[in-house]
């Protein structure tokens, strides 16, 4: 950090964002995973477009066909061409990610926001909350609350939600505890800001980047989970073209048809893979600590 | 320290109580108890009925909720765990064993994920930006990147019917290596994370960097200023990682027929069989609220500076 | 009666022999071995307790034996019985014993087991979900050592059949006694193999019975059990028993038509397909809820569905369509009547008849008196009915039925059913004989949810208390036409489970229920 300080007089300084987005295309993991992030994104725009046939139009004539120019990476088991469903599962991916995500940020950063500003007994009672749900084997919370709510992709994104809470309330807690004590935090209140203001306007911009490293995390595990779900027979509900869900129904082709679970698998790994590095990248660019 | 450990101690309490009424008002809300849901499905409903009322008696489902988490709670205080109803015997009785089989794996798993998870984590930090970084961060980032069901496939099809080096049947020692690479390599993940972050974190200081003008060899470095300190960092990710190594094991048990807790939870939520599903829950809370003690009171050993701030 | 999952685990119980290839050709007298698959761990090994297909499977195969086995015909053969005598009024049926035969614990087994057994049934303490299955039977006597009466509230034509099924085969009274609440864990009969040990989650092991003596004729060996050891390795996902089938850890197992394609071209494996399979996929409807309880709509739809194309989608075409309610492998399936008055595809005609029930094309979907054909079907979660609904999704918009595909996990499906909020379920059942039609369509159902139809009901009364086979098989085939003419269910397809084993284990073949002749099993010397 204090090369950067000793550096920086003799630059003409350009731009806060501008620097930023500077640092953030230097970094090779930023921009692998970013491509990937947006690539998906316009993936997930475009797919009717891009998709060369309906995502759900079933051809048993067609069942099990290889990779071909008529199909790009063949068709799955009742004749649906996988490129197309493949195309649109990465609305279902996005969807996961946001879903589970917001409720899992929303709800972890109040509560976190609030135990670490909030007086001693509140904080003591939502840490023991979080204390409980963190003991609580992972899997085993988000399978017993889909078993109460019934199976299907918005139970299953719910309950990977709530699961996610803990992590975050945690996690800005503690950045909070950090904070509270900095200059700008203590000076704001002796010029009389109100404490939601400190705690909204003041805090809350100052823990977002280890929350946003954070989000990059835990979005592709609830990926993941999702697909757990579907192997346990939680999960997505057919014939919705979700990666994770298709490919739990098409790993027994693993010795027959290895497109069928080879184009599943790899829109996953590539998908969760990039937001996996792109978290790498932005906990590089965004932790002062390790920016040096 | 002692009062630090008391007073951690003291805290527990209404997290174990907590975690009591949470599994009981998650029995309380499933929609279906395992005595419907074994019977129903092998005979039709007006045969079962008799037999589906003895064992909701027998069971004590038939009572309003308050009574059965009080007599939950009473059998609980003498040790009692309650009777699995799919299994029709004590919960203990089956879990005590698969639990060692758990903890097991767990560790064999948690050496490879610390193996894989730091060498790839000080590699990464130390050649930083390099080709040799971005190898590291995918080798690290690779176990975490897909359902654990598929990576669990992908390693038996590889190292079980390609290599031959492993054999696909659990069968005496050999057995725990293949789950174990599996769920290490899942947990590797987020250490190397950890590690490549403090250490890159160590390398930039000022004394590191002093030393380093001083002539000191980048290996010296590294070893023995970095690591220990990339170490205590790695320690309490470690404790909050055992409860996320014991949910990991619920997909990887099932696909490689490794007879822990994980595989038997898996089945007690399908049959809805709760007396079972609660003790699983209860005993994997303990072990991740004991595991996590330990591991704070190390780090405080080891960090003064915690016992303070917290 | 056993559902879909439950079935797919009784076919799938097979052989191993030994793991490592090379030793045997060193040890010639090394003790034989085989590995089978079990596709979940038993929830305990006791048939009062239990009858999931993998329990009746694991007893069945190996350690259980009963009064009768059915040949290759479906018929009842004296097995532990010599003979059997049914009285004039069809309520007492008494069985003559063989004598000879020991329980592995030594003792004899003799009338009092019989007794002791069915006694253990009835006792509504046991809650045995064993004793829906024998319906009228109300008392069991021993009027010597070597005879058993049993006396029916009414006569109860399937019982001798279902006397070949392993939830009546005999344990050792003295062991269950003796055992109390752990006999689930240490099952003694008189089968060919004695129980050895249980690691639950991981392996059952058996040993061989040196006291065997076969009292069935059509097994192979009439001799001792030629293997010295049984492993049966709980493996439950099928990319892994793929996977130790190919490097030789497993013998034989149950698999999926997927899962066995890298054997079909290795001739060192045998596949065999199950044609005689007693399993039947279909849908049912909830008459409760409109439309389904108007005949006009069910006809219709029962047009609708391509089953050769659900047939190739879920189980790779390894099957047969079916036109009618009972499956083929079952005793009584009437083929005229399936022809007659089936309702094989045909989507024009389908059409046809929603346009005259009313059901009017509106913007790509029907519509009658402002209410939408949109509907929901539920089914378990496996890839079969998954594929198996994607089909169906796919022809019902084809005809303007838009409909909205559920599964779930069985704790959730099956249970969820007795709550009357369905439209439509895809199921599978399996049973092997005729009586599945009572359990299943019989008023009021297996819901509770079926109206009384005379022409249904009166059939199946009359099939169960018929005596005559004969008798019995014209009322069977009357019920078949009444369930058809009623639409009250909608048959697809039967398939073929498959088991793949490997050809150095020889003998290995299932009789007509689908149970092992595990005294066959032999490895073949290198």
């Amino acid at each position: 950090m204090s090369v950067i300080l000793l550096d920086e007089p003799l630059v003409p300084t350009p731009p806060r964002w501008r620097r930023f987005v500077a640092r953030l295309l230097r970094n090779p993991s930023v921009v692998v995973g970013g491509t990937i992030l947006i690539l998906l994104i316009l993936l997930a725009l475009f797919a009717p477009w891009v998709a060369p046939y309906d995502p759900f139009k079933v051809n048993p004539v067609q069942r099990l066909k290889p990779p071909s120019w008529l199909h790009l990476m063949g068709t799955d088991e009742v004749g649906r061409d996988l490129f197309s469903r493949l195309i649109f599962g990465s609305r279902y991916f996005l969807l996961i990610c946001i879903v589970t995500a917001s409720i899992s940020a929303s709800i972890g950063t109040l509560l976190g926001l609030i135990a670490g500003a909030g007086s001693v007994v509140t904080e003591s009672i939502i840490m023991r909350l979080i204390d409980v749900m963190l003991a609580f084997p992972y899997i085993l919370m988000v399978l017993v609350i889909v078993a109460i709510l019934g199976p299907s992709l918005w139970t299953g994104m719910i309950s990977i939600g709530i699961a996610g809470i803990p992590g975050y309330a945690r996690l800005v807690r503690s950045a909070v505890l950090t904070v509270k004590r900095e200059d700008y935090v203590v000076s704001a209140r002796a010029l009389g800001a109100s404490e939601a203001d400190i705690l909204f306007r003041t805090i809350l911009p100052n823990v977002l980047s280890p929350l946003i490293v954070y989000l990059a995390f835990s979005m592709p595990l609830a990926a993941l989970v999702t697909s757990s779900l579907s192997f346990i027979g939680l999960g997505t509900q057919p014939p919705a073209p979700e990666w994770g869900a298709m490919l739990v129904n098409s790993r027994t082709y693993l010795f027959s048809a290895w497109w069928a679970v080879t184009g599943p698998g790899m829109a996953l790994f590539i998908s969760i893979f990039g937001l996996n590095i792109l978290g790498n990248g932005l906990r590089d660019v965004l932790d002062p600590r390790s920016a040096a | 320290m002692l009062q630090y450990v008391a007073r951690r101690l003291l805290l527990l309490i209404p997290v174990v109580i907590g975690i009591l009424l949470v599994t009981f008002l998650m029995k309380a809300l499933i929609p279906t108890d395992a005595v419907t849901a074994i019977y129903s499905g092998t005979l039709s409903e007006k045969d079962a009925a008799e037999a589906i009322a003895t064992l909701r008696a027998k069971y004590h489902l038939d009572l309003p909720w308050y009574q059965q988490f009080y007599i939950y709670v009473r059998d609980l205080m003498s040790g009692d765990f309650g009777e699995s109803i799919r299994l029709r015997k004590p919960v203990m009785d089956e879990l005590g064993y698969r639990y060692v089989n758990t903890i097991i794996l767990t560790l064999a798993a948690l050496a490879i994920a610390l193996v894989v998870g730091l060498t790839t984590g000080i590699l990464a930090a130390v050649k930083r930006n390099s080709w040799l970084d971005v190898t590291a961060t995918t080798i690290g980032l690779f176990g975490i990147s897909m359902p654990a069901f598929f990576f669990g496939l992908l390693l038996i099809l590889v190292f079980a019917v390609w290599l031959r080096w492993l054999p696909v049947v659990p069968r005496g020692t050999m057995a725990l290596l293949l789950p174990a690479v599996a769920l290490g390599l899942i947990e590797a993940a987020p250490i190397s994370q950890v590690a490549r972050t403090s250490m890159i974190d160590v390398l930039g200081r000022d004394y590191i960097q002093a030393a380093r003008a001083r002539g000191a060899s980048e290996f010296a470095l590294v070893v023995r200023h970095a690591l220990p300190n990339a170490l205590i960092v790695v320690l309490t990710l470690v404790g909050l990682q055992i409860g996320n190594l014991l949910g990991g094991a619920f997909i990887i048990e099932a696909i490689f027929g490794w007879h822990g807790i994980g595989e038997l939870a898996v089945n007690a939520i399908e049959w809805r069989d709760f007396t079972l599903t609660q003790a699983i829950i209860l005993i994997s809370a303990a072990t991740y609220l004991v595991v996590n003690l330990v591991a704070d009171i190390l780090y405080a050993w080891l960090d003064p500076r915690v016992e303070l701030n917290s | 009666m056993l559902n879909r999952r439950q079935f797919s685990i009784a076919t799938a119980l097979s052989a191993g022999v030994l793991a490592f290839s090379s030793t045997r050709q060193v040890l010639a007298q090394a003790p034989q071995v085989a590995r089978f698959r079990l596709p979940i761990d038993p929830e305990g090994l006791f048939n009062v307790q239990s009858i999931s297909a993998v329990v009746s499977g694991v007893l069945g195969n190996y350690l259980l034996e009963g009064l009768v086995y059915l040949d290759a015909d479906g018929k009842a053969q004296p097995w532990l019985a010599q003979s059997w005598q049914a009285s004039e009024d069809g309520k007492e049926i008494s069985f003559k014993l063989k004598d000879g035969k020991t329980f592995h614990d030594g003792t004899p087994f003799n009338a009092e087991a019989v007794k002791f057994h069915f006694d253990t049934i009835l006792d509504p303490k046991s809650a045995s979900p064993a004793k829906g299955i024998v319906g009228p039977l109300s008392k069991v006597e021993t009027p010597d050592g070597m005879t058993v009466v049993f006396t029916f509230a009414k006569p109860f034509a399937p019982f001798i059949n279902l006397l070949g099924q392993s939830y009546f085969g005999f344990n050792s009274p003295t062991a269950v006694r003796l055992a109390g609440d752990a006999y689930p864990r240490k099952p003694v009969g008189t089968g060919p193999f004695m129980f050895d040990k249980w690691v639950p989650g991981a392996s059952i092991e058996l040993i061989r019975n040196p006291n065997f003596k076969q009292f069935r004729p059509d097994a192979t060996n009439q001799g001792q059990p030629y293997l010295d050891r049984i492993v049966l390795n709980v493996l439950t996902e099928d990319g892994v028993v793929t996977s130790a089938l190919m490097t030789e850890e497993l013998d034989a197992a149950s698999l999926t038509a997927d899962g066995v394609v890298p054997f079909a071209a290795d001739d060192r494996y045998n596949i065999i397909n199950d044609q005689n399979a007693k399993n039947l996929m279909f849908m049912e409807f909830n008459y409760k809820k409109a439309p389904f309880g108007d005949l006009a709509f069910r006809e219709a739809i029962s047009h609708a569905i391509d089953r050769e194309a659900v047939l190739a989608a879920a189980f790779g075409g390894n099957g047969k369509i079916a036109l009618g309610p009972l499956s083929r492998g079952i005793p009584g399936y009437d083929d005229k009547v399936a022809e007659a008055y089936g309702t094989p595809y045909d989507p024009e005609k389908a059409k046809q008849l929603f346009d005259a029930a009313g059901w009017v094309m509106k913007d790509g979907i029907r519509t009658k008196d402002g209410m939408p054909a949109k509907f929901s079907i539920r089914s378990y979660a496996s890839s079969t009915t998954e594929r198996a609904l994607a089909v169906i999704q796919a022809n019902l918009a084809d005809i303007g039925i838009v409909v909205d595909v559920g599964t779930a996990d069985w704790g959730s499906f099956y249970p969820g059913l007795l709550k009357p909020d369905w439209d439509m379920a895809l199921n599978r059942w399996t049973w092997s004989d005729p009586s599945v039609m009572s359990q299943l369509f019989r008023s009021p159902g297996h819901r509770q949810l079926l109206p009384a139809n005379p022409a249904i009901d009166t059939a199946l009364d009359s099939a169960d208390t018929a005596l005559d086979p004969q008798k019995r098989m014209a009322f069977v085939s009357d019920a078949q036409k009444a369930i058809l003419e009623d639409r009250r269910i909608l048959p697809l397809l039967t398939d073929w489970p498959i088991t793949v084993n490997r050809k150095v284990l020889e003998g290995y073949h299932f009789d007509y229920l689908g149970y092992l002749y595990a005294g066959d099993l032999k490895i073949a010397a290198a």
